[in-house]
């Protein structure tokens, strides 16, 4: 037995092969934040590590929306989350008008409109075939129509609740209370996902599309849900983002979308569908907030941000994605 | 009964059906548009259609190849960004470099679009989503706010006659031939030219089934990222237009663009899948888009459903033209067998 297969074979490089790509992400996070500490003084620290999970938690919360959807297969994307979320934090923000007692009508109107919005996308693309990016992404400029319209000729009035508020704006000490809501809703995602009867059917339309459905699965029924899952996931966030700014305005939630998709790849859930890990979603939230913040103590705004996520993704791609099969 | 299914086997054919579209949208602005036949308004409807029209053709090459570009729109913003940060207002001869970088800057989209759909083979719609931000960000590095100078000949791209000192006979020929509809006619030309040689049937080879084009020696990634390289010369040109009309670069001029080009590639009959289509009938796909917009304009819609109805119109014409191509797929299958 040579060296190199007695290597393959210990547990612990079984151990790192399965979780190779949570390692990488890691291992970039840790790259980040030491060259932020080179580069820019007093980038590594507590605290500001702390506000960067907080604000990168706003991230994986809309890459939860995608991850669910890619995984359906069907090269599946969302890129509706961003103005759903908008939708919804500029029509219950006059409902909630700053009381909490108001708080359980906000929560059924985004649910309504998610639930809308998402069956929508998905007897789309599901039933009628049509190519998911497309049809997400004409479905961002219907809502943002429909915003547009709303608030033609009058102003975003009112204020989230106070309960919204201090879910998502305010801490508990030195933890946001957002992180508590991650800590949450992690176990239960990886739990649907890897242990229930659902999570494997979703993963088996992803993954192969024919078997699913010749064991009995209806692949279309199991990709519709997927999208009507993420336009709820997606219109519930909507309520978190109003809670976090504390006024809704017309683009909140749109510049979430690309980081989304982005936090997806850097997390090295494959795009073809078939697989889901959270925790690699979240590492490439985490990833994304302090490339941002790295770009923004440097000075290059906005231009560099997008540039760099670009990039990233687009390097990203080549690693994790590319298939240069040898034909 | 021979007749009758001869009638519907007329109507079945999506390029007929097309064309009887076009005729009926193109009758109806011109009843609802005052002057609809005047010089000038024909000029200002040519004007208002011809980046549409080249983006459209420039992706339905691209999604004859088995690709879609998620780019097109941030990358005509990038080169109107280009083309007015290397123009200096006084002196006409940065416009010839200006010309010159913002090609080799087009051939550069092409490529790396190329290299990411062709070489590395990550699914187009994905990695053309990641470039298009790349573009954007540089875009936005050029000229954070709209803006820039241009050489006054540049106008030439627009309306020959605001150039001063032009010769009168190219003013009159600009009043009759608008340069749009050259720089259209020069799309066509150039598509024409490639579907000519074998680059053009191996684009078809390649969108309709990837492998056997390969099994039968050709070099199938080669030949997507030449058509990502013809998609980004249709951009070039849609550009030129763009910066000839407003005088200015602008980062998100074109965010817009991407969606219409898909949709109206779409009704002009280009399967999403590839390999199958023409790039003549994206451009008659693109003028009923056209048509179909103005006549929601001549509607007195107010303008804050502007956006809602663009993306209305996207869904709908995208489902319609899948269900009708489904069911006419399914007549002529039927018409076959009687």
């Amino acid at each position: 037995m040579s060296l190199v297969t007695s290597i393959r074979d210990s547990s612990a490089y079984k151990v790192a092969d399965r979780y190779k790509k949570l390692i990488i992400a890691f291992l970039l996070i840790v790259f980040l934040f030491v060259l932020g500490e080179v580069v820019v003084e007093t980038f590594f620290s507590f605290g500001q590590i702390l506000l960067t999970i907080k604000l990168a938690a706003f991230i994986a919360l809309f890459g939860l929306c995608q991850m669910v959807v890619i995984a359906s297969g069907g090269s599946g994307l969302d890129l509706s989350v961003g103005y759903t979320a908008t939708m919804t934090a500029v029509f219950t923000a006059a409902i909630m008008d700053g009381q909490n007692a108001n708080l359980w009508m906000a929560i059924l109107v985004a649910l309504g409109l998610g639930i809308v919005i998402g069956l929508a996308n998905g007897v789309l693309t599901a039933y009628f075939k049509l190519p998911p990016l497309v049809v997400t992404l004409a479905m961002a400029n219907i809502l943002q129509g429909v915003i547009n319209v709303y608030t033609a000729g009058r102003n975003i009035t009112g204020r989230p609740s106070p309960v919204l508020q201090i879910i998502a704006a305010k801490s508990s000490g030195m933890f946001p209370n957002i992180l508590f809501i991650l800590l949450i809703l992690t176990p239960i995602v990886m739990i649907i996902m890897y242990k229930t009867k659902w999570g494997l059917k979703l993963f088996g339309s992803g993954s192969n599309e024919t078997a699913a459905y010749l064991s009995g699965v209806n692949v279309k029924m199991v990709r519709c849900t997927a999208f009507i899952i993420s336009g709820t996931l997606a219109s519930l966030l909507g309520l978190l983002l109003l809670g976090n700014m504390g006024i809704a305005f017309k683009d909140m939630g749109s510049n979430y979308v690309m980081p989304s998709i982005a936090a997806v790849v850097v997390g090295g859930v494959s795009l073809t569908g078939g697989d889901g890990n959270y925790l690699g979603v979240i590492l490439g939230a985490i990833f994304l907030q302090t490339l941002t913040n790295l770009l923004v103590a440097l000075g290059w705004g906005d231009a560099g941000k997008w540039t760099g996520f670009g990039i990233v993704l687009f390097v990203l791609l080549i690693v994790y994605v590319s298939n240069r099969r040898r034909r | 009964m021979n007749n009758d299914s001869a009638l519907k086997r007329l109507i079945s054919n999506p390029d007929f059906s097309r064309l009887l579209i076009l005729i009926l949208m193109f009758a109806l602005t011109a009843v609802l548009q005052r002057n609809f036949f005047a010089m000038k308004s024909i000029v200002r409807n040519i004007n208002s259609f011809t980046p549409l029209i080249l983006l459209t053709m420039g992706q339905a090459v691209v999604i004859l190849s088995g690709g879609l570009d998620l780019s097109v729109g941030t990358a005509l913003s990038l080169m109107t960004c280009v083309l007015t940060s290397v123009m200096k207002e006084g002196a006409p001869i940065t416009g010839l470099y200006a010309l010159g970088v913002t090609f080799a800057v087009a051939m550069a989209i092409g490529m790396i679009n190329g290299v990411g759909i062709g070489y590395l083979r990550i699914p187009p719609v994905i990695v053309t989503f990641a470039t298009s931000f790349i573009w954007l960000g540089i875009a936005l590095f050029l000229r954070p706010t709209p803006g820039g100078q241009t050489v006054e000949w540049f106008q030439a791209f627009y309306k020959i006659r605001n150039v001063e000192g032009s010769p009168p006979f190219l003013d009159a020929l600009g009043e009759i031939v608008p340069p749009a509809l050259i720089l259209v006619l020069i799309g066509c030309l150039l598509w024409w030219v490639v579907s000519r040689t074998k680059t053009g049937r191996y684009i078809y080879a390649v969108g309709s089934n990837s492998q056997s084009a390969y099994e039968t020696g050709i070099n199938t990634d080669w030949v997507q990222m030449r058509a990502c390289m013809i998609n980004s010369v249709f951009i070039f040109l849609a550009a030129l237009f763009f910066v000839g009309q407003n005088r200015s670069g602008d980062a998100r001029m074109g965010d817009p663009l991407t969606l219409k080009a898909i949709a109206a590639a779409v009704v002009g009959g280009i399967a999403l899948t590839g390999g199958r289509g023409s790039v003549y009938f994206a451009l008659i796909g693109a003028l009923i888009f056209s048509f179909v917009s103005k006549i929601i304009f001549f509607a007195n819609i107010p303008n804050a459903y502007q956006t809602l109805f663009g993306g209305v119109i996207v869904i709908v014409a995208i489902a319609g033209s899948q269900i009708y191509t489904l069911s006419s797929r399914r007549t002529v299958e039927e018409s076959k067998l009687t």
